[in-house]
């Protein structure tokens, strides 16, 4: 008896029908679950409001852009997404990237599982959140939609290239900070590492980082390219703020020095486009800020 | 000899690095000169002073507790210290900014006056303290994998301090470390004659008219601040406490104002050397050991090599006697209950939970969706549960030890190592992968524990220390895969953290067979059990073959907690309190004992799992640390008021 029916009365204040009820134009709009963020972002970029996602207060925080509507069901953390709130939620359709494969057999009991690409060792993943983009659209039935999406992105980057022309070829390290004296970088096969390129600059960090960000590393790693600028993604960790300034080496760093550092608001490590486009105008505008 | 040896090795490694590291060009790069100066020449001052302040706390706790196993790990002071830092970063960041050595100092004395507070009806005896801190540890490492879970992509500082990383640009930590090692060292020194009669028992001490209490406090509290002060500069650097103290006994300094001066110079050795040899194949592209998980990985050898060579100090035995628990008429009668029970409490937890709105009671075909995914859970809970508590009841009896549990075994933080070696070769592995490789380090760590305890016969205390020894040692292989931060971390977190969210029938199915072979001879075995208890003579006397029989215990509850723990994680207490529980019920010969304490164990672990899946719904809690944190505070009660000295 507490089905669909009384979740949409309960928390859909838009959508007051079940099933067959509702008007047309949304009946034709397939109820949505997500659990993967680069998709979950996609899918609202797309003009979709799903019915639920994973690890909603988080998305919050740190993704912002765009924003998640106060109706959409939390499925908890995304490791564990929560199968019996998916089930009261009842999807048509649960999407999920390769990361929640293995749970596709459990997920599948539920509603049919839709498998798209975000994030792959090694390969760059913006052609791939392109590429899983139109598939979500085709699947939706909205696929105008995704390719406008997919056009408007490529635009927004183009645009911020054009912006940062001056600094062509320019190395840049994107970073978060551990602490005063750790770092992660973001390398080729991160989102960050792959906007960076297609902004025109040299990502200065030359490994692999398996999707995201890899080990902690020393500061003093920053040292090893001389001429690189710096872009440090919040959340910062408290007490840096404070030891940051007292550490010798970051400020013997001749990107310290000379004003090449900027430090960005938080980005979805595990963006979709929406992200893509996000970090590429935050890049663009920060760097268009420092010394030639 | 050998350590000046060690220390012209460490030099030369760290002349390496200067040479590699010195600015090629005269007048060259001010980059250069600054990574020299403020990178390459701080970093093995840390190293030094780092080492030395953990070989004097150590020594400090070893003296103060006469404990020789005491140090900040296995006490739980560094990973309440990392617990505590956790918190603040995520919910008081401003005590953060303000000041983080006060933060870890925080934790780390919660952590260390919850070890005594377990332990001080016991007369703090030494294995009880050891067993007690190693749960805070667990409990607290636990809890901060939580954390991390659910902020760690975000927020990595969450991942450095677990393995203490030596990385430094300038000479703040120096700066910050030195005055504290200083005013630690004159401290001692000064407090030399009152260390000295600590030494020695309580009466005797007080007879020389030592305010014993306020004086043990006073150099307890020293020996927090020391590796607090570590903790929250470089992160945990597991067993140099340990190993310098005991180290330094064994290398011939006998007094205790000798000592004061060889731990800390061997400490520092050793963590100097370790680090020289990280670095040296860290390589280019940074560090991916951080040097505290290093010094852990070579701690666990040490220490199992070291246990056969240790003399635990003398503490005089406790006389108090054991209080005779009220026995029921009818144990048969109390055990069918609490099964009818812990069945209500799993029919409860099968139609009962959380929807969008609220509490729901499921029926029909959304009881039939749900039930799909809530009664492998519970089975899984319940079977794991019962194996925990039988595997207690087990070791207790057997070593004679209330505080000894199946967590303090090792087994489970084998399985767990085990895992850790499976995903460090690929992380995507499927289930029937984990079970193997978690089996094997399971029952690698066990043969460990046994070839350790063997030529004891399986003695108690030998079991105890040994288990103690091979737990600390996976952990720190745990610890060190955990903060690489890679994606095989995140697996090694949530099996950590002991969820029961993924949990499918099959797994059910495989647990609740395993539960009912292992359980079934541990039924047949009561009468050893009641007769070991008599003590090796007696059970000699009785014809009890003493080496098979304590054997034959001792690979059956290590069996029953591997395979628990690989489903619900390496911790839980319910191994260590459905026992009691038990007992306390009036059951108090075994055979009751072990079938209350399995049904008692079956509906704590499903009650849990039913919390830990509602309370914050749609967001779930790892059932481990929550059976563990509602275990924790019943634990403190139970001992506050007086267990036994005999289970």
């Amino acid at each position: 008896m507490f089905g669909r029916r009384a979740f949409l009365a309960g928390s859909m204040a838009a959508v007051t029908f079940s099933g067959s009820d509702v008007l047309p134009a949304v009946a034709a709009q397939k109820r949505v679950a997500v659990i993967d963020w680069a998709h979950l972002e996609t899918c609202l970029a797309l003009g979709i409001t799903p019915v639920a996602g994973s690890e909603l207060r988080q998305y919050r925080k740190i993704v912002r852009v765009p924003e998640m509507p106060d109706t959409v069901a939390d499925l908890g953390l995304r490791g564990s997404p929560n199968l019996e709130m998916l089930r009261f939620v009842e999807p048509d359709i649960t999407v999920i990237s390769q990361f929640y494969e293995y749970q596709t057999a459990t997920l599948a009991t539920v509603a049919p599982v839709l498998s798209l690409p975000s994030y792959e060792a090694g390969t760059p993943p913006y052609g791939l959140l392109e590429n899983s983009a139109v598939a979500l659209g085709e699947a939706l039935a909205i696929r105008p939609a995704a390719e406008r999406l997919v056009s408007e992105v490529a635009d927004d980057i183009e645009a911020a290239r054009e912006r940062v022309i001056p600094f062509s070829g320019q190395p840049v390290h994107v970073i978060s900070l551990g602490d005063s004296r750790h770092f992660r970088a973001f390398g080729a096969d991160s989102l960050m590492g792959d906007v960076l390129t297609r902004l025109g600059f040299e990502n200065a960090w030359r490994d692999d980082t398996s999707y995201s960000a890899a080990a902690p590393v020393g500061l003093e790693a920053l040292a090893e390219q001389r001429d690189a600028g710096i872009v440090v993604i919040e959340p910062l960790p408290a007490d840096v703020g404070r030891s940051l300034p007292d550490n010798a080496l970051w400020n013997a760093l001749p990107a310290v020095r000379d004003g090449r550092v900027s430090i960005l608001p938080p980005v979805n490590h595990f963006g979709g486009l929406p992200s893509a486009r996000r970090f590429a105008g935050l890049l663009a505008a920060a760097v268009a800020g420092w010394p030639r | 000899m050998v350590w000046s040896g060690l220390a012209v090795v460490a030099a030369g490694l760290f002349l390496l690095r200067v040479w590699a590291a010195w600015p090629d060009a005269p007048g060259g790069d001010e980059l250069d000169r600054v990574i020299l100066l403020y990178s390459v020449l701080p970093r093995p001052v840390v190293a030094i002073l780092a080492g030395a302040a953990l070989g004097l706390s150590g020594l400090l706790l070893q003296r103060v507790l006469r404990n020789a196993l005491a140090e900040p790990s296995t006490l739980g002071i560094s990973a309440g210290a990392q617990l505590a830092m956790a918190i603040a970063t995520l919910f008081a960041p401003g005590l953060m900014v303000f000041s983080p050595a006060l933060v870890a100092f925080a934790g780390g004395a919660l952590a260390v006056g919850l070890c005594l507070l377990l332990t001080w009806r016991r007369g703090l005896e030494p294995v009880s303290v050891v067993l007690a801190g190693m749960m805070v540890a667990l409990t607290a490492t636990s809890a901060s994998a939580a954390l991390i879970l659910a902020n760690g992509d975000y927020l990595f500082s969450l991942f450095i301090w677990g393995g203490g990383s030596l990385n430094q640009q300038s000479w703040q930590p120096v700066l910050s470390i030195a005055p504290v090692l200083a005013i630690g060292f004159i401290a001692s020194i000064l407090l030399l004659r009152p260390l000295t009669i600590l030494g020695l028992d309580d009466r005797t001490a007080r007879s020389l008219g030592l305010a014993v209490d306020a004086g043990r406090l006073g150099m307890l509290a020293l020996a927090v601040w020391l590796a607090t002060t570590i903790v929250a500069q470089v992160g945990v650097i597991g067993f140099v406490g340990l190993a310098a103290p005991a180290l330094a006994g064994l290398s011939g300094a006998r007094t205790l104002a000798r000592k004061l001066v060889a731990a800390p110079a061997i400490g520092a050795i050793l963590l100097w050397t370790t680090d020289g040899f990280v670095q040296l194949f860290s390589g280019g592209g940074g560090e991916r050991i951080p040097t505290g998980a290093a010094t852990a990985l070579l701690g666990g050898p040490l220490l199992l090599w070291l246990l056969p060579r240790l003399r635990m100090m003398e503490w005089p035995t406790i006389g108090q006697a054991a209080s005779l628990a009220r026995r029921t008429a009818r144990p048969w009668v109390l055990v069918l209950a609490v099964a009818v029970a812990v069945l209500v409490v799993a029919g409860l937890a099968l139609v009962l939970g959380k929807g969008p709105d609220g509490w729901i009671v499921a029926n029909g075909a959304l009881l039939a969706d749900l039930a799909n995914w809530r009664w492998p859970r519970i089975l899984v809970a319940a079977a794991a549960g019962g194996m925990m508590a039988g595997a207690g009841v087990l070791v207790q009896r057997l070593t004679g030890n209330p505080l000894a549990s199946p967590e303090v075994l090792g087994v489970g933080s084998g399985a767990g190592a085990g895992l850790a070696a499976l995903f460090a070769f690929n992380a995507a592995v499927g289930l029937p992968w984990q079970f193997v490789a978690a089996s094997v380090g399971a029952l690698a760590s066990l043969l460990l524990i046994l070839a350790v305890s063997a030529r004891a016969k399986f003695g108690p205390e030998r079991l105890l220390l040994g288990g103690i020894a091979v737990g600390a040692a996976c952990g720190a292989v745990i610890t060190a895969v955990i903060a690489l931060g890679t994606a095989q971390s995140y697996a090694l977190l949530g099996w950590l953290t002991g969820s029961t969210s993924q949990t499918e029938p099959s797994h059910a199915v495989v647990v609740l067979i395993a539960a009912a072979i292992l359980l079934l001879p541990a039924l047949l075995m009561v009468r050893w059990l009641d007769i070991l208890q008599l003590g090796a003579p007696v059970a000699a006397g009785l014809g009890v073959p003493l080496g098979r029989a304590r054997g034959a215990v001792v690979i059956l509850a290590a069996l029953m907690t591997a395979i628990a723990s690989l489903f619900v994680g390496p911790l839980s207490f319910v191994g260590l309190i459905a026992p009691h529980m038990a007992r306390l019920m009036g059951l108090s010969r075994t055979r009751h004992q072990l079938a209350g304490a399995v049904a008692l164990g079956a509906g704590l672990l499903v009650l849990s799992d039913w919390l830990a899946r509602t309370l914050i719904f749609p967001y779930q809690l790892p059932v481990g640390l929550f059976a563990s944190l509602i275990g924790g505070p019943y634990l403190v009660y139970l001992l506050s008021r007086g267990v036994p000295s005999r289970a």
